[in-house]
């Protein structure tokens, strides 16, 4: 009859994939004699897959370099990332089955809940340093992070850098916020406000926009009466930057524009069109393109023709970091644990990152408080550089 | 008291509903034809910016070309949604094609995902530019043509279920579908009628908010606010679509003005509970009588 | 295969199980139960704890809309109300966990009721609006409150049982599947009482029942609390579990999760819930070990995350135009072919 041999079919499918699945929990722990192993939470898809690929490219790519050269102190490094979707759960779910799987030293993590929500497991693990594509402020906590950093600036230091530039470049200027109703956010504002007003700034208004709204045009009138001489944008990628610049231009508002790291992608910042002429932004990294003397820039340059992203420059600049604390606790024949790897990170003095950052950085917490105002030129499709390279 | 302050709000807030508005348009559209709650409407109206998307940036095609093509792409979408997944369900509870339209919203946003990954996007600007200013209070000019174009097209569906065959076949079967058979109407080309035709309304709509706020696969989430607009103003009036959405958008920009971003929303949806509990059919919808 | 199954008393006949082959396979189940934390990586102990998260929520989701049928998208709003009480007790009053969970479980249930109130006046998809517009004023309620830490939510420091932390998915494994299971019997169990009969009653035809002379407010109400107390529970689960409660933990996607997880599984069957969930919860896993083990698969994970959004919508369209009733309809369909096979011909 026909309704059982359905069943049959799908009960034997059924099966069939019960086995498969079976099978995982009795898999060999995958691992070569002494390797450093990279593990990774990417988000390849979902909706910041545009930094994921980059970042898992950077990654790979310095990995490569590594290799290429002989290793680390004779030792291998390989890289084992997982998609995540950019979903907490998945996140951890990969990050579970990465460290089942493999002796996993250094571990990158893809969103400021998946850091905050590992963080305890990375404790009782105790042989993992981690980063990740987050730079939230609670994550810059030594005592409570005590085996994780960013990879950069925290979104509060990144304003901080902002604020600096304006206070130098016009003192005692009105500075508006403009933020997304989410943590990222929220994150840096109450701080930043203080941090502006201790810098001789005011701040006339801060706006919050709900997640996912398409119409500004109330906002847009509450930051023209605000009058700013600056406003920066914080907690989006996108969108709604251009519309507010757009508006409030026709609405004959003078502000200067500038945003926070993850808007200030080139590719991100070029889609903006005419509004986005002469948007500023703090970056702490250069760009692919950046002229200046850079040996470690020429050759990602060489390895990759095409332009790669500011999410490729974490990625990359990550490895850098992880890879250099382990050869420091290799150099002091110090085990490969979450302590020892931290203590080598907080080691670094003055390093030099081959010009990625433009200065020599110390890593004396969990951050690399330094950046640089980038300016875009829409008629060089280019971000150029604004000021110098700032240290808080 | 800043009257002035005031009056500007309020006049963004009302274009801004026009644009809800449209929105709601498509959704009522859908309802009165086949009693089906579209969920997926946010989804389709990011379908058919999108397909404008791909027309208008990705071919390069010129703008009066561009946007009937988007249009009738989506129309056709529409097409296919009730064929495949709408008719096999004719008899169903609702509670079961309200189900459907929520796993089409998942699908069609995979689907976006997969054909034009989940980066956001600029539409191509197309609208005019030039800000407009009614005394001292100015209006984005984006929002007032978008506001212009949903009166029009309100108006235009107005008439066309007054005076036009199809639209009053559409009413009649709506009302009573046995009916409507017996009189000779062809009741599965109304449902496919009014789902095309809701698509297309969606596509423009999703064209206009696409333009103001940039395309993303996150767009969707435009249609929670749309279907407060429908139960406020009913779930099957056209009219109610016009007011409700006015309505929600003035509120909208109230509560932000006054309030703070983070009370937008909560204000729509504290309405919504209102109307729930006042007026459960809105304030034009159809009165419906449970029978046993 | 089954055969003169009769009962000599009203007990018997309303046992839930009932026969010895019945009680043959549960020994076996629990027996598997018991031995799957020895024999399971920590990957699979994390998913079989996840599995009974969403076993026991979507049981309670079960109650509610198959059951009852009363069509709720504001399942994660009270997890999150559940999980947020939890939290707040734990790390503000270090109070036992059972007495947190149970907390959870209550403060949801409240909430739970307020929700329902309107389900007299409003009735069907309006109703599903409602707690739409639930989840949003929860989704508010998180996220701007000091209590509840904000944006950026709260972490938690894990449970202690006789000394010692539940830090670990073996250990919180021991915790959360004996909840589950609880959690399953009971809502078993109340489909055999008085109650659970009214809400069926409630289901079929809402104002022949009122002429039967069940009092639909109350009894709607009481639905409304019972499942919203399930999810409450859950959700404080949730919280042990994953240690981190933010406003985003418990979005809109999670409550349409539940709602195709017992549409999929078969609404109005206890069974149905749990296959639903099971079989949501695994289906992205199986869909990454697909693309792991087809050839070319690094440049297909890209598509992992929209294909898994397509395969979602997908199922629960599927699942309504061509078998309404669910996974459990095909399971009973098997096992009706194997209770009839030495009869067919």
């Amino acid at each position: 009859m026909a309704q059982h041999r359905i069943s049959t079919k799908r009960r034997s499918l059924m099966l069939g994939a019960a086995a498969a699945a079976l099978v995982q929990p009795l898999s060999v722990l995958a691992q070569g004699a002494e390797e450093i192993v990279i593990g990774g939470s990417i988000p390849m898809t979902g909706v910041f897959a545009f930094a994921g690929v980059g970042i898992n490219a950077g990654i790979q790519d310095y990995v490569k370099i590594v290799n290429d050269a002989g290793g680390i102190k004779g030792r291998k490094v390989r890289y084992v990332p997982e998609d995540t979707g950019y979903k907490v759960d998945v996140s951890v779910a990969a990050f579970k089955k990465i460290t089942s799987q493999n002796k996993v030293n250094v571990y990158y993590g893809d969103s400021t809940g998946f850091a905050k929500t590992i963080n305890p497991e990375l404790e009782r693990n105790g042989n993992i340093l981690m980063a990740g594509a987050s730079f939230a402020s609670e994550l810059n906590d030594p005592k409570k992070y005590p085996h994780q950093f960013l990879v950069g600036p925290d979104y509060t230091e990144m304003f901080g850098i902002l604020l600096k530039h304006i206070a130098k470049e016009k003192p005692g200027a009105k500075v508006a916020f403009v933020y997304s109703d989410s943590e990222f956010g929220r994150d840096p504002i109450e701080k930043s406000e203080a941090a502006a007003k201790a810098l001789g700034l005011s701040v006339p208004v801060k706006i919050m926009t709900p997640a996912g709204s398409v119409d500004v045009s109330t906002e847009v009138i509450k930051l023209r009466r605000a009058a700013p001489d600056y406003t920066i944008f914080h907690g989006y990628i996108l969108a709604p930057i251009p519309e507010f610049i757009t508006q409030g231009k026709q609405q004959g508002m003078k502000s200067k524009w500038m945003g926070t790291f993850w808007t200030m992608d080139s590719s991100t910042v070029m889609k903006m069109g005419e509004a986005g002429d002469g948007f500023m932004g703090v970056m702490p990294y250069r760009y692919y393109y950046d002229t200046e003397k850079a040996p470690m820039l020429e050759k990602i340059r060489a390895l990759r023709p095409e332009y790669q992203s500011t999410a490729y420059m974490q990625g990359f600049l990550a490895a850098m970091l992880f890879l250099e604390s382990a050869k420091r606790c290799l150099d002091g024949n110090k085990p490969l644990t979450g302590a020892n790897l931290k203590a080598a990170l907080n080691s670094l003095k003055d390093f030099d990152t081959g010009g990625l950052i433009g200065v020599p950085i110390t890593i004396s917490g969990n951050s690399i408080p330094v950046g640089r105002v980038y300016r875009a030129d829409m008629k060089a499709q280019k971000m150029v550089a604004a000021s110098d390279w700032i240290k808080l | 008291m800043d009257w002035a302050y005031l009056f500007e709000i309020s006049l963004t807030g009302i274009a801004s509903g026009g644009l809800y508005a449209l929105a709601a348009l498509a959704f009522v559209m859908v309802y009165k034809a086949t009693r089906v709650v579209n969920i997926a409407i946010g989804e389709m109206l990011m379908a058919g910016g999108y397909l404008f998307f791909t027309f208008a940036a990705m071919w390069a095609l010129p703008l009066w070309l561009a946007i009937p093509a988007a249009v009738l792409a989506c129309g056709l979408l529409g097409a296919v949604i009730e064929r495949t997944m709408i008719r096999p369900l004719l008899g169903e509870p609702p509670i079961s094609v309200f189900m459907v339209t929520v796993g089409l919203s998942s699908v069609l946003i995979g689907l976006v995902e997969m054909v034009w990954t989940a980066d956001q996007r600029r539409l191509p600007e197309f609208m005019p530019s030039d800000p407009i200013m009614v005394g001292d209070a100015f209006l984005a000019p984006k929002v007032f043509w978008g506001a212009v174009v949903a009166a029009v097209f309100i108006a235009a569906v107005l008439l066309v279920f007054r005076y036009w065959r199809g639209g009053v076949a559409l009413r009649a079967t709506a009302s009573d579908q046995a009916a409507a058979y017996s009189v000779g109407i062809n009741v599965p080309r109304v449902f496919s009628l009014a789902w095309v035709a809701s698509a297309m309304l969606a596509a423009i709509s999703g064209i206009i908010v696409g333009s103001i706020g940039g395309i993303s696969s996150s767009m969707g989430v435009f249609g929670l606010s749309v279907l407060v607009v429908v139960i406020v103003g009913g779930l099957d009036s056209v009219l109610g679509a016009l007011v409700g959405g006015i309505l929600i958008g003035l509120v909208e920009a109230l509560a932000g003005a006054y309030l703070g971003g983070e009370y937008k929303l909560l204000a729509t949806f504290v309405v919504l509970v209102v109307i729930l509990m006042a007026r459960p059919y809105g304030l034009f919808g159809t009165h419906e009588i449970e029978r046993l | 295969m089954r055969i003169g199954t009769l009962k000599e008393s009203y007990v018997a006949d309303a046992a839930l199980f009932d026969s010895r082959t019945q009680h043959a396979w549960l020994a076996i189940a629990a027996t598997l139960l018991l031995l799957f934390p020895f024999v399971a990586s920590d990957y699979w102990l994390y998913m079989a704890c996840l599995v009974a998260i969403n076993v026991a929520s979507a049981t309670g989701l079960n109650i509610l809309t198959g059951y009852t049928g009363l069509v709720s998208l504001g399942q994660a709003a009270f997890m999150g109300l559940g999980a947020y009480t939890v939290a707040i007790l734990q790390t503000r009053y270090g109070t036992p966990f059972l007495l947190n969970l149970l907390a959870g479980g209550v403060v949801a249930m409240l909430g739970g009721i307020v929700v329902g109130i309107p389900s007299l006046r409003v009735k069907g998809l309006y109703l599903a609006i409602a707690t739409i517009a639930a989840s949003f004023i929860a989704h508010f309620l998180f996220a701007n409150f000091q209590i509840t830490g904000g944006t950026a939510g709260l972490s938690l420091p894990p449970a202690r049982l006789l000394g010692m932390d539940l830090d670990t998915s073996f250990r919180l494994y021991w915790l959360i599947v004996p909840v589950a299971v609880l959690m399953l019997l009971g809502a078993a169990n109340l489909f055999r009482t008085r109650i659970g009969r009214a809400f069926i009653a409630i289901r079929d035809r809402d104002i022949s029942a009122e002429v039967l002379g069940i009092p639909l407010l109350r009894y709607k109400l009481l639905s409304f609390g019972l499942s919203s107390f399930y999810a409450g529970l859950a959700g404080g689960l949730w919280a042990y579990f994953f240690r981190v409660v933010t406003p985003e933990s418990f979005p809109l996607s999670m409550s349409i999760f539940f709602l195709a997880a017992i549409i999929v599984g078969g609404m109005g069957s206890i069974l149905g819930g749990i296959l639903g969930a099971v079989f949501m919860t695994m289906v992205p896993e199986l869909l990454k070990l697909v693309v792991d083990l087809l050839p070319g698969g690094a440049a297909l994970a890209v598509f992992l995350s929209p294909v898994r959004l397509v395969v979602f919508g997908a199922l629960i369209i599927g699942f309504l135009v061509f078998e309404p009733l669910g996974l459990a309809e095909i399971w009973r369909r098997v096992r009706r072919f194997f209770h009839l096979w030495p009869f067919r011909n």
